[in-house]
């Protein structure tokens, strides 16, 4: 029973909380309207849990994702007040987000840093720098390129539903993209295999050839890169950049890939689990926001479905190691 | 006299039987052997009487009265004590301290500590099991593996108005221990003895059953098999109780006229090595050759297999086959090197992943196209050498935790033997192995050689590394003082060239 549960509980749970909220808003919720928007608002949240699934894969996890994301957006925008192309401002923000990500590697890989200590101060620093270039204020308005939050607006025509069109947002097209890849990536290639293997035992995929300080470097790389381009999809769709708006992407972030562990084997980190989790998390707010619950209280709420979740497989896996 | 007995004891797992008519009587005053292949219920049985697992039918008699042993405190109030293969200890707190984990401080009132009062228990402790050399003032993580394991005896020492402890149930405890570390620990198993406390001494090791116990008891499939007193029977029984047919002999014969054709073309040649411990280390591998490494604690045998797989910084030549391997591990598993570590769990495993993946992670490079792995390719290499090396596992994607010690072994020489090494680097090879597996993996390491793959060993095991060595080289502290045929020599001469060298 436990067993099951352990390794079930978090569809169920999903499943249970999808009934109430269809029971609860008969005519709203389970549309295919409502979906789609659930898929755009935790598209950015799905590419930084993504990303925070690479590092987490190894073993370490990366606290600075969300100040970096405000980041990514803030240098955005002020390189379209200084009139850079939408391709060339962007391109400039996910180099930054690189960078940033490599410094995290650099000090918890090559330095030895403690990947708690190390992002807990980098995500102090990247948000000092959003708010220094932003001047602490939000950068909206003609600054901000129409053809840049156009994107966040339109989508892949899917039909029309009572004469109104109905759209693939770009933005959960491009949510669906970076799972996809990253999905491949680590269950597929060399790479994702040696990554798995560091999380499996540092010192044992050393001693057998891995370049273990290397990959968790670029591990960090890749979390850096998905942190700035959540940071670019939020800034599109708010059309407007400023210094915190990425701030509650960390902890969710965490959240979701936790809650996503609960459903693999052996209790660990996947893409496709981790999306999962940012589902979860997602549906949840949508349908607390529509029932027009307290957002204090659906904090509350959230957190305790995590508990919740987190505490049965963990009860779960002591129930199977006992024997 | 106090005297435990466990009869017909049954006890099943979903649908494995681990335990099926599984029986044992330990007395005051003697060493009581239990020996058996892994998987034979031994760990079951110590799980038992620690009282972490309940039987489903059997009777436990402490001095002829039934007595439960459902709850770790139930068996700590029928003066059972155990020393388990890990030990816990806190490294950065002081011995007395760690003797003090489970039991109340001394104390002035008020929970302050009487600092004085637990160093001379600690110290009387101590002295009590004849191990003074320990000074209850160091840091625990100073110690070695040996007295610390040394230092928990003597915790269950100290006197207290509690339960007194009468048995203790040592499982592998010379499993990490260098010579000289076990050594101290038999002294101190003859004092526990002498003062009356019975030891139930779980090893795989025939050489200190007969040296320490009194008696034997065998295990097999769950079952007693038979329980002898040690004078009274000799290995060949107990091997043959243990498996159940005769073992000729456990180290397979080399045949002479293979070793002879590669054996004069050198493989590996090392040259005025250091790293670590070690100084100015040089040697030559041939092609074919075992080299064992022997030497006592400190000496610095696996030091030098982790410098020659690039594991840590070295200093001198590496030449093998004419050309610098490299200085990392990657660059040495590339060129040939394929290394077995001592602690397979902390080194060797990715105890959660599916095995394969522990198999194929230092030849990933070669089973990718592209970056991507070949899935079809891996899975056929991995079958191909776990077959080889007789790996008894549900598939490839098991995971290395739900093996037994033998079979986790074997994960990781399949995976030596997947890159087509050129020299097997292996550090305990048989390490808290049972006797089958033992058996395989010597069978493996003879047929490699006889293929012209040379093969440096380090075992603590002598028996093993004179059985299967050709040459065997003394390393004393860091430095390699001499090399010599293994054929004729004996474990006595070769422990006296250890300690000679010690002298000289």
């Amino acid at each position: 029973m436990l067993r099951f549960l352990r390794l079930y509980g978090t569809l169920i749970g999903m499943a249970a909380i999808v009934a109430v909220f269809w029971a609860l808003l008969p005519h709203t919720f389970m549309t295919a309207r409502n979906w789609l928007n659930i898929t755009q608002q935790v598209s950015m949240l799905t590419v930084v849990a993504v990303a925070m699934t690479v590092v987490m894969v190894v073993g370490d996890f990366d606290l600075s994702v969300g100040s970096m994301a405000s980041l990514s957006g803030v240098v955005a925008a002020v390189l379209f007040v200084q009139g850079w192309s939408v391709p060339a401002a962007v391109a400039a923000a996910l180099v930054l987000g690189l960078t940033g990500g490599l410094i995290n590697g650099l000090l918890v890989s090559v330095i030895g840093i403690l990947p708690f200590v190390a992002t807990l101060a980098t995500l102090t620093m990247y948000s000092g720098c959003a708010f220094i270039l932003s001047g602490g204020k939000t950068i909206f308005g003609r600054d901000i390129p129409q053809s840049f939050a156009d994107f966040a607006k339109s989508g892949v025509p899917l039909g029309s539903i009572a004469d109104k069109p109905v759209l693939l947002p770009w933005l959960t097209v491009l949510a669906i993209a970076i799972t996809a890849l990253v999905h491949v990536v680590l269950e597929l290639s060399t790479y994702g295999r040696r990554l798995y293997a560091i999380g499996g035992n540092a010192e044992a995929a050393r001693l057998a050839g891995v370049r273990v300080t290397l990959l968790r470097l670029t591990a960090y790389g890749f979390t850096g890169v998905g942190a700035a381009l959540a940071g670019l999809m939020y800034a599109s769709r708010v059309a407007s950049a400023n210094p915190t708006q990425g701030e509650g992407l960390m902890l969710n972030a965490i959240a979701a890939v936790f809650l996503g562990m609960t459903v693999t084997r052996h209790g660990q980190p996947r893409v496709v689990a981790s999306v999962l989790g940012v589902l979860v998390l997602g549906i949840m707010d949508n349908g607390l926001t529509q029932l027009q619950v307290d957002s204090y209280v659906r904090q509350v709420l959230v957190g305790l479905i995590i508990l919740l979740a987190v505490s049965i497989s963990a009860l779960g896996r002591k129930a199977i190691g006992r024997r | 006299m106090t005297q435990l007995s466990l009869q017909d004891v049954v006890k099943t797992y979903g649908q494995t039987r681990a335990l099926d008519g599984a029986a044992l009587n330990l007395r005051s005053g003697e060493v009581h052997a239990l020996m058996g292949e892994n998987g034979a219920g031994k760990s079951t049985l110590i799980r038992i009487l620690a009282g972490l697992e309940v039987p489903d039918a059997g009777v436990i008699l402490l001095d002829g009265a039934p007595v439960a042993l459902s709850s770790p405190a139930q068996s700590e109030r029928a003066g059972l004590r155990f020393l388990h293969q890990e030990l816990q200890v806190v490294p950065a707190m002081s011995v007395a301290e760690n003797m003090h984990l489970s039991r109340p401080y001394p104390t002035f009132g008020f929970g302050l500590v009487r600092w004085r009062a637990l160093r001379k228990a600690a110290g009387a402790a101590l002295d009590r099991l004849g191990v003074s050399h320990i000074d209850p003032d160091t840091a625990m993580g100073d110690l070695g593996p040996g007295d610390q394991m040394l230092t928990r005896i003597a915790a269950t020492l100290i006197e207290t108005t509690g339960p007194r402890p009468w048995a203790y149930v040592m499982d592998e405890p010379t499993a990490a221990l260098t010579g000289a570390e076990a050594e101290r620990l038999f002294s101190a198993i003859l004092t526990l003895r002498t003062a009356g406390h019975a030891i139930l001494y779980v090893s795989h090791r025939m050489d200190e059953v007969f040296r320490l116990s009194d008696r034997v008891t065998v295990l097999r499939d769950g079952r007693h098999v038979s329980t002898h007193a040690t004078p009274e029977t000799s290995r060949d029984q107990i091997i043959a109780d243990m498996t159940g047919r005769e073992f000729a002999d456990l180290f397979p014969v080399a045949s002479p006229q293979i070793i002879k054709v590669g054996h004069d073309v050198p493989l590996l040649a090392v040259r005025n090595l250091s790293a670590g411990p070690l100084r100015d280390v040089s040697f030559t591998l041939r092609q074919g050759e075992i080299l064992g490494l022997a030497g006592l604690s400190g000496s610095g045998r696996n030091h030098l297999l982790r410098a020659l797989i690039g594991a840590v910084p070295r200093q001198g030549h590496v030449v093998l086959n004419d050309a610098d391997p490299g200085t990392t591990p990657t660059a040495c598993w590339a060129a040939g090197l394929a290394y077995v570590p001592r602690e397979r769990r902390a080194e060797g495993l990715m105890l959660h992943r599916p095995l394969s993946e522990t198999v194929a992670l230092p030849h990933l490079a070669g089973l990718s196209r592209a970056g991507f792995v070949g899935t079809s390719g891996l899975g056929k290499m991995v079958t191909r050498f776990a077959a080889g090396v007789r790996l008894k596992a549900q598939g490839i994607h098991q995971p290395t935790a739900e093996l037994s010690g033998g079979n986790q072994q074997k994960v990781l020489f399949a995976r030596a033997l997947a890159g087509q090494p050129k020299v097997l680097l292996l550090d305990e090879p048989t390490r808290g192995v049972d006797v089958g597996a033992k058996f395989d993996i010597y069978t493996t390491i003879r047929a490699l050689a006889e293929q012209g793959v040379g093969v440096v060993l380090v075992s603590s095991d002598l028996p093993e590394l004179i059985g299967l060595s050709d040459r065997i080289g003394i390393l004393h502290a860091g430095r390699l003082t001499q090399i010599i045929p293994a054929k004729g020599l004996t474990e006595g001469a070769l422990l006296a060239l250890c300690y000679a060298a010690e002298a000289a």
